[in-house]
C-alpha cells in the first residue's frame, strides 16, 4: 500500500507546518482522505494546543513518497461533510 | 517465561534502542560459583533502598531478565506470577481496551512491576504492563517475594509505601489528562522518561507518543515542533533530546514533581 505523510498547515509562515516524517499506509487518495478528515475530528473533538488557536484554520497537506503534494484538506471539510450526511 | 504479545497498532522503532549492552551485569560471581547479585552495584532504587537482611531474603530468587520491546510482562486479567524489579529501560501501565490504549503509570528503575495486584493480595489486575522502552530487569517468583514480606514488615512497609507512589503517580496523570494542553501533557511525559534514563537523548516515534498519550500522531507532531521552538528539546528523527528540563517543568503545572517528591521522601528517605 503507497505511505501517506500529512503535514499539518497551522500558520502561514515555514514555522506553521508540523512536518509528518512518518507516514501512514493507506490503500489510495479517497482512503487518504478519509483519514485526513478521522484524524482531523479527533483533533477537534478531543486535543488542546498552545500551538493551535483554531483548529477550524488548520489544513493537512498530504504527499506521497515522493514529496509530491496529493491534495490538501481543511479541517473544516469535516463540517460540510457531515453537514451532507 | 514471559509471554510476548505483540500489541495491536503498535508501531515502534526497532532494537536500536535496547539498553542491554551498555549495561553493567548483575551477575558477579566467581567463575565456578553460583553467580550472585550484589545489592551495591544495582541500579533499582527499591532494592539499593531495602536494608541488606531484607535485601538478602530476595536475592536467592532474583533472575536476571532481559525485557524486549513491547514484550507484555502482565497481561490483562492473568495472574500475576512474576514481579519485575527494573534496572533499565521501562514499563508502560496501560488501559488495556483495544479501540484506544492510553497510559496510566510508567515504571523505570524505581519501581516494581507487579507491585501493585501483589501488595493488596489480588490474583490479576485489569491493566497491561507492557515493555516501552527494552531494557533489563531481576524477576521474582510471587509466592517467594509474598514469603519475604511476610517474615519482614520493614520489607512490606517498603512495598506500601512503593505503591503509594504509583498510586500518587497515576493520580497526577488524571489531572494532567483533564487539565494540561498536549504540550504540558508531553513535557510532563519527557520529564518522566528522562528520569529513567541515562540519556538526554529519548529514542521513541511520533507514533509511540501518539499511543503513550492517547492523541492523534499529528497532534503529537504539532507539540513537539512548539516544544523545540522554545528551545525545550531538539527534535530528530525517531528522538528527542531533553535541552531545558526547567522549561518543560514550567509546562505541567504541577503534574509533574509531587510522585518524584512522595518517592525521595517516603523510599529514599530525602
Amino acid at each position: 500500500m503507497p505511505l501517506y505523510f500529512f503535514h499539518l498547515r497551522h500558520g502561514p509562515d515555514p514555522n506553521g507546518l508540523a512536518q509528518d516524517l512518518e507516514g501512514d499506509e493507506l490503500a489510495g487518495p479517497e482512503a487518504a482522505r478519509d483519514h485526513a478528515l478521522a484524524v482531523a475530528r479527533d483533533l477537534i473533538a478531543r486535543v488542546r494546543l498552545h500551538a493551535v488557536r483554531d483548529w477550524f484554520s488548520c489544513t493537512f497537506e498530504v504527499t506521497d513518497e515522493g514529496g509530491h503534494l496529493v491534495m490538501t484538506v481543511p479541517f473544516s471539510d469535516t463540517v460540510t461533510e457531515e453537514d451532507e450526511d | 517465561m514471559l509471554s510476548v504479545w505483540v500489541i495491536r497498532n503498535f508501531l515502534l522503532i526497532g532494537d536500536e534502542d535496547s539498553c542491554w549492552d551498555s549495561t553493567p551485569r548483575l551477575s558477579t560471581g566467581e567463575e565456578g560459583s553460583v553467580p550472585q547479585t550484589r545489592q551495591s552495584i544495582l541500579r533499582n532504587r527499591l532494592l539499593r533502598a531495602m536494608a541488606p537482611d531484607d535485601f538478602e531474603r530476595l536475592q536467592p530468587h532474583l533472575d536476571p531478565i532481559a525485557l524486549q520491546l513491547r514484550e507484555v510482562v502482565i497481561a490483562p486479567d492473568a495472574p500475576v506470577d512474576e514481579l519485575f524489579f527494573l534496572e533499565t529501560g521501562m514499563v508502560s501501565i496501560s488501559t488495556a481496551h483495544d479501540e484506544r490504549r492510553i497510559e496510566v503509570g510508567l515504571i523505570g528503575r524505581e519501581g516494581l512491576v507487579g507491585a501493585v495486584p501483589v501488595a493488596l493480595d489480588c490474583t490479576t489486575t485489569p491493566h497491561v504492563f507492557f515493555v516501552q522502552l527494552s531494557g533489563e530487569g531481576l524477576s521474582i517468583g510471587r509466592d517467594a517475594f509474598c514469603a519475604a514480606i511476610a517474615e519482614s514488615p520493614a520489607l512490606r512497609r517498603l512495598l506500601l509505601r512503593y505503591v503509594h507512589t504509583l498510586i500518587v503517580q497515576i493520580t497526577q496523570t488524571a489531572y494532567a489528562h483533564a487539565s494540561l494542553s498536549l504540550e504540558g501533557r508531553l513535557a510532563r511525559w519527557l520529564l518522566m522518561c528522562h528520569d529513567r534514563s541515562d540519556s538526554d537523548e529519548l529514542v521513541l516515534t511520533h507514533e509511540f507518543l501518539s499511543m503513550m498519550l492517547g492523541v492523534q500522531r499529528a497532534g503529537v507532531t504539532l507539540a513537539i515542533q512548539n516544544l523545540e521552538g522554545a528551545g525545550r528539546i531538539r527534535a530528530k528523527r525517531r528522538r528527542i533530546e531533553v535541552l531545558d528540563r526547567g522549561k518543560l517543568l514550567a509546562l505541567t503545572n504541577g503534574s509533574y514533581g509531587t510522585p518524584e517528591a512522595e518517592y525521595a521522601r517516603l523510599i529514599e528517605g530525602a
